[in-house]
Order: C-alpha cells, then sequence, then structure tokens
C-alpha cells in the first residue's frame, strides 16, 4: 500500500533534485567565461524503491552529484603543445630581436666590410694621399665598430634572456607551490567524497599555465597529480612542491639547479627551454661566426700588412690589434691598432707611390679567407642562419599554435559552457521544478480530503 | 557531436593572423622591399647582401677608375707636348743644318734648343695630385733634375716601378709608365738625344746625326704614348661595363628583394575585406543565444 505521505517525500525529492539541477546550471552560467572552466552536469538517479508487496514504488529522485565534464588525455596533449607553445612562442621573440641587427643598413657589417675594401681600392688609385690613407682608416674603425656593435648588441640580448629566465624559474616556483596547495585542497574534498570540480579546474589552469614555462611530465594519481620536470626533476608530490634555483655559472649567465643538480641543458621546452635555447645556443653560434669572420679577418689583413711597407718606407705593421687566439671575443673587441694613416703599408717595394700591398690587402676581399669563404659570402650566411633560424621558429610557433588551437576547439566542444544548452536545461529544471511542485499541491489537496473526511464520520 | 560553444578564440586568432599580414603587406608597400628582415626570406636575404657588396664594388670601381682617368688623360696631354717640343727640336736642328746658317746663328738654335730642353724637364716632371706622373712609384720627389756632370744633362731619380690597380671584379690597369721607360729609355734617350743637338749645333759636328736622333726618339715616345690611348679607351670601355653591370645589378636587387606591389595590393584588399567579414560576423552571432528568446 501507498501513502499520501510517501508521494509527498516523493514530490519533495523532485524539487530538491531540480533545484540542484539549476544550481549546477546557474554556475555553469555564471562562469561561462572563466578560463579552464569546464561546465558542470548534474547527475540524477531514481532513489531505490521500496517493495510494498506486491507492488514495487520507486521513492522519488536524488541529485547524486555535479560533475564537471572534462577529458583527461586531452588536457595532457593541451599541457604538451603548450610547452612547446611557449618554447616557440620566447624562441622566435628573441630571436627577431637578434635579426634586427642583421637587416641591411648603412651601419651593419656587409655594408662595413664593402666599405673597408671600397676605401682600400681608392688607395690603390693613389697610394700616398694622406686623405685617402685616412679614408681606410676611417673604413676600419666603423668595421670594428659595426662588429662591437653587433656582438654588444647580441651580449646583451643573452643578458636580458638570462634576466628572464631567472623570472620564468620564480614564477614556476610559485605555480608549483599553488598547484602543491591545490592536490591538498582536492584530496580534502574528495576525501569527504565531495566534489572537487572547481579546484580540479584551477589546478588544470595551473598546470597549463606552467606548461607554458617550461617542460613537465603531470602523472595523475589519487585524487592528486605528480609533476616532474621533463627529465625526471621533481616539481610536485602531493600536497609538496619542489622549488628551483638559478645559480651564477662561469660565464656568468644563470643555470637552472632542481635539488643540488644542474638541469639547464635538459630544459627544452615551454618559455624557460626557448629562452635558454636562445641564450645558450642560437645566439652564441652568432656570436661564434662573428668571432670567426672578425679575427680571420683582421689576421688576414695584418698578414697583408706586415709583408708591405707604410709610407715611411718601414715594414707594416698590424692594422687590426691582433684578435684573441682562440678567435672568441674577436667581434666584440675588434679594434683598429694605428691612428696615423701613413702606417697602412701600401707600398710592396717601399716606394711612397707603389699600390702593390694595398693591391693585395683589396683582393682579400675576394680570397676565401674565412672558413673557405669571403668575407663578404661569409657574412651572408651568416644572415642566412638568422633569418632561417628566425623563419623556422615561427613557422613552428605558427604551427603549434594552430594544434593548440584545433586542442583548445576540442576541450571547449567537450568542457566549454554553452549558453544555448543552459538555457534549455534551465528551461527543463524550472519546468521538471513547476511540475513536482503541482504534484505537492494535489497531493495537499488529497490529504485536506482526506481530514476532512475523518472530520465527518467522527 | 556537441560543438564548442565559445568560438571566439578562433576568431580572433584568424583576425590577428590575417592583420598580421595586414602588416606585412603594409611594410612591403612602404618600401618597396618583400625582404625586409632576413626571415621574411633567408637565401633572399643572403643574396641580397651579396648584391650590396657587388653594387658598392662596383660604384667604387667607377669613383676609382675617374681618378686613374684624369692622371692617364694628363699624360696623355703631356707626351702630345713632348711630341711638339721634339718636332720643334727637329725643325730647329734642321734648320741648323743648313749650311748656309752662321755659326752665331747655330748658337741662336742651340739656345733656342736649350729652352726645349728645359720645357721637356718640366714635362717630364709633370705633378698630378701632389704626385709625378712619370717617376715610377716614388711619386713624391721630381724624377729628373738638372746634372751637368750626366751625358743627358738631367739624372732620373725615379723608379721602374709600376702600379695595378682594380677596376673591375675581372680588370686590372697598369696605370703609369716610370720615365725610365718613356723619357730616359737607353738607345732613344730623349734627354740625351736634345743635349747631343745642342752640342752639335755649337760644335757644327754631326748636326744630321743628330737629328736623326731626336727623330727616333720622337718614334719612340710616339709609340709608347700608345700605352696611355690605350689605357684611356680601355677605361672608357670598362666605365661602359660598369655602369650596365651596376644597372644589371639593381634589376637584381629587384628581383631578389622587390615587391611585387600589384601582388601585395590585391593581397592587402583581400586581407581587410576578410578581417571585416570575420568582425562582422562576430558582431552578429554575438547577440544569438537561447536566452535572448526566453522572455
Amino acid at each position: 500500500m501507498s501513502s499520501l505521505n510517501a508521494s509527498l517525500a516523493t514530490a519533495l525529492s523532485g524539487l530538491t533534485a531540480e533545484q540542484g539541477a539549476l544550481e549546477a546550471t546557474t554556475n555553469n552560467v555564471a562562469n561561462v567565461n572563466t578560463p579552464g572552466y569546464s561546465r558542470l552536469v548534474p547527475v540524477l538517479v531514481s532513489s531505490d524503491p521500496i517493495v510494498v508487496d506486491p507492488l514495487t514504488l520507486g521513492t522519488g529522485v536524488t541529485l547524486q552529484s555535479v560533475e564537471s565534464i572534462r577529458d583527461p588525455l586531452l588536457e595532457s596533449q593541451i599541457q604538451q603543445e603548450t610547452q612547446v607553445q611557449g618554447q616557440f612562442n620566447s624562441l622566435t621573440s628573441a630571436l627577431q630581436q637578434t635579426q634586427d641587427n642583421f637587416t641591411t643598413s648603412s651601419s651593419d657589417i656587409g655594408t662595413q666590410i664593402s666599405n673597408f675594401f671600397d676605401s682600400i681600392n681608392q688607395l690603390s688609385t693613389d697610394p700616398a694621399d694622406l686623405s685617402v690613407r685616412q679614408g681606410v682608416l676611417t673604413a676600419a674603425g666603423n668595421l670594428a665598430t659595426s662588429f662591437n656593435t653587433t656582438a654588444n648588441s647580441l651580449t646583451q640580448q643573452q643578458n636580458s634572456l638570462d634576466l628572464s629566465v631567472v623570472q620564468t624559474v620564480g614564477q614556476i616556483n610559485q605555480l608549483t607551490s599553488q598547484i602543491a596547495q591545490l592536490n591538498g585542497q582536492i584530496s580534502n574534498l574528495q576525501n569527504v567524497g565531495e566534489s572537487a570540480g572547481s579546484f580540479i579546474d584551477q589546478r588544470t589552469q595551473a598546470i597549463d599555465q606552467l606548461s607554458t614555462l617550461t617542460d613537465i611530465s603531470v602523472i595523475p594519481s589519487n585524487n592528486s597529480v605528480t609533476l616532474t620536470t621533463g627529465n625526471g626533476a621533481a616539481l610536485v608530490t602531493g600536497q609538496q612542491s619542489f622549488t628551483l634555483q638559478t645559480q651564477l655559472n662561469s660565464s656568468g649567465l644563470h643555470d637552472v639547479y632542481s635539488q643540488g643538480d644542474d638541469i639547464t641543458a635538459s630544459i627544452t621546452s615551454g618559455q624557460l627551454g626557448g629562452t635558454l635555447q636562445a641564450r645558450d645556443q642560437q645566439i652564441p653560434a652568432i656570436l661564434t661566426q662573428l668571432d670567426t669572420l672578425a679575427s680571420s679577418l683582421a689576421n688576414a689583413v695584418n698578414g697583408v700588412q706586415a709583408a708591405g711597407f707604410d709610407l715611411n718606407g718601414n715594414a707594416g705593421t698590424n692594422l687590426f690589434t691582433p684578435p684573441p687566439a682562440t678567435g672568441v671575443g674577436a667581434a666584440a673587441s675588434l679594434s683598429v691598432a694605428i691612428t696615423d694613416p701613413s702606417l697602412i703599408a701600401a707600398s710592396s717595394d717601399g716606394s711612397t707611390g707603389s699600390n702593390g700591398n694595398a693591391e693585395a690587402l683589396y683582393a682579400l676581399g675576394s680570397q676565401t679567407i674565412i672558413n673557405g669563404q669571403t668575407p663578404s659570402d661569409y657574412y651572408s650566411g651568416v644572415v642566412f642562419n638568422v633569418g632561417n633560424d628566425v623563419s623556422n621558429a615561427s613557422a613552428e610557433q605558427t604551427a603549434s599554435g594552430l594544434v593548440l588551437q584545433q586542442l583548445n576547439d576540442q576541450r571547449s566542444s567537450i568542457s566549454g559552457v554553452s549558453l544555448d544548452e543552459e538555457a534549455a536545461n534551465m528551461v527543463q529544471y524550472q519546468s521538471a521544478y513547476a511540475a513536482a511542485a503541482q504534484v505537492v499541491t494535489t497531493i495537499n489537496d488529497m490529504l485536506y480530503t482526506v481530514v476532512n473526511m475523518a472530520t465527518l464520520t467522527g | 557531436m556537441r560543438v564548442n560553444p565559445n568560438p571566439y578564440p578562433d576568431i580572433l586568432a584568424a583576425v590577428e593572423r590575417t592583420q598580421q599580414q595586414v602588416n606585412t603587406d603594409e611594410q612591403e608597400i612602404a618600401s618597396g622591399q618583400s625582404v625586409n628582415v632576413p626571415s621574411d626570406n633567408p637565401a633572399a636575404a643572403a643574396s641580397l647582401v651579396q648584391n650590396a657588396d657587388q653594387t658598392s664594388q662596383a660604384d667604387q670601381f667607377e669613383r676609382s677608375l675617374g681618378s686613374i682617368q684624369g692622371e692617364i688623360q694628363s699624360a696623355d696631354s703631356t707626351l702630345n707636348s713632348v711630341t711638339t717640343a721634339l718636332q720643334q727640336a727637329i725643325a730647329l736642328g734642321v734648320e741648323g743644318a743648313n749650311g748656309t746658317v752662321s755659326a752665331t746663328d747655330r748658337q741662336a738654335i742651340a739656345t733656342q734648343l736649350q729652352g726645349i730642353q728645359n720645357q721637356l724637364l718640366s714635362l717630364a716632371n709633370l705633378p698630378y695630385q701632389g704626385n709625378y706622373v712619370f717617376a715610377g712609384t716614388a711619386t713624391q720627389t721630381a724624377p729628373y733634375v738638372l746634372d751637368s756632370s750626366s751625358p743627358s744633362g738631367v739624372t732620373y731619380q725615379g723608379n721602374t716601378g709600376t702600379n695595378n690597380v682594380t677596376l673591375g671584379s675581372q680588370f686590372t690597369l697598369q696605370a703609369n709608365l716610370p720615365g725610365s721607360q718613356l723619357f730616359s729609355a737607353s738607345g732613344n734617350d730623349v734627354f740625351l738625344s736634345v743635349q747631343n743637338l745642342i752640342s752639335s749645333l755649337q760644335s757644327g759636328i754631326g748636326i744630321g746625326t743628330a737629328v736623326t736622333g731626336v727623330g727616333s726618339a720622337l718614334s719612340y715616345i710616339n709609340e709608347k704614348q700608345v700605352f696611355y690611348s690605350n689605357a684611356s679607351s680601355q677605361l672608357t670601355a670598362q666605365q661602359t661595363y660598369l655602369s650596365s653591370e651596376t644597372t644589371q645589378l639593381a634589376e637584381q636587387q629587384n628581383t631578389i628583394g622587390g615587391a611585387d606591389l600589384t601582388a601585395v595590393v590585391s593581397n592587402l584588399t583581400a586581407s581587410q575585406t576578410s578581417v571585416q567579414a570575420a568582425l562582422e560576423a562576430v558582431g552578429q552571432t554575438a547577440q544569438l543565444n537561447l536566452f535572448s528568446y526566453l522572455k
């Protein structure tokens, strides 16, 4: 036998459940623009029936849980791609600054190499003329300055990238401590059977941000995630986070340490990876090429100088201060060794009007004196390398941006809040609520009837 | 399948990409260059560096050629004057050889010839912009000085050096002849031949032979003058070559790095249209969702 009271309880369960479901909708609508928010879906199940022989009667509905809808695999793919994106974002922007030094202008190295050899060609037409000789010294000085300026600008860029390494490590530490804290909050809630959806969203968001910064592995475990760097150094386990440290190395740049180990070389992606790549690989490679160019050119010019005679008939001395034997730092330190224009060794026989050695100096411009290439060809190779680095990095950046966009679209199609959907749900819950309320009213009427009937018979 | 309910980031990203293209196009139009930074086209940027170097070289060759040309022309016209002076000397010698001329008149002719010899001396000591043109490579001192102890009356102080000047990637020109090959060449010494003529006029002996000597010195000078006229015409030819090379390099530069303005402008228009369309689409769809209809 059923009872009106039982029916009233069943109707009430409907009211409560629909109200709860509406709350999920309300929360979804409120968070429609919250980054990383996963929409909530109420899980309604019918309550356990009771058996009143011979009938089995339903007892209404229960709002079992409110689930956050997310795809963990997709989220891990997004984190992977975010790391790649972070890497190429920082690499591209670093290299774009680098290539400004190699854009053709009136003062770039290529132009100054041409000017230097041009001035020697002019000297060849009038080797005894002091003003023409001064022209060669001026051109040599400008050439040295363009090497200095370019090398210094690259070093400066390296230093500012180094600063960004330190800052990024700070941000990483902040995020890992935040994630460890969220791990704690999530497991506390889940241990008592509560839904931790919004904390999980926050944690996912923090891991996404961390992915922008560096390469990480995310290992989900019970109610919590363990984070390590790409090569396995622990960042977060449970509620504990491990900070990364920075330490100055012998070249005055910061290395990244995890619990005493230097992990700099193993950081390959994320903003930190891109920054390190530009700081430790790309820019040093360009600097090395400039050093090779500067030192080979200076040595070759000095060598020819020594074979000739200056305006006073003396054997030629160095035109450029001899570059360091290893070549390292040659571009930054290139300088002209003489200030007296008469010391240029234009003469091949000691007579003032001989241009034989000036011709030999001029010929250097078309000789393969820099690693098998002429100075201008070698420099054009440097320009190609710089341009190619930027163009590759920016192509990778675009490609990874598109992949990331697609993945985010997928995440959004799974987890994103659709206002249309929420509006429909709202209408649905609202009408279910109204219906349940109508049932309560009806039962109320029926109870009234029953009570009045008792009064009449009594 | 559930549709991505929030397409705006995609649209914005697309608009941003198009906008970036618009910026690149605008830069191309403003500069007229398709390669504004090396990454625009690394291979083209490298070629442009080489092109700029070759252009700079060609421009310099033209300047150097200009400097050399002046000196060559000056030497050439000086040798014309030498020819004239020697022709005068011969005429005077022929006049002096005439048996009817008195010893006094021969003396007067000899004196005239001394004037010519002085003129020859100053011609051989031709300076050009602070350099003695006929001194070999010892250009800072006058090549010829008077020397009464020398049979020719002068001594050559220059050297035998010559300068070759590079005036093209495949062109080198010898820019001078030393006095030792011109005025004091053994067997055809200009000064000696004139000195001999003066002496023979003074003594009245061997005037005819001396005149012949001056004549052979003259033809030797004329022979050598060909060097300068050749050099001069070579320079003119090289100048023509260099200016066509410069034009060619400029064309090449334009082919490698010049902007195709027609294409860029049409791209730009297309990009602008697409940005506008995307933005309009956002503007319209943004107002649509079910909530708007639930009243």
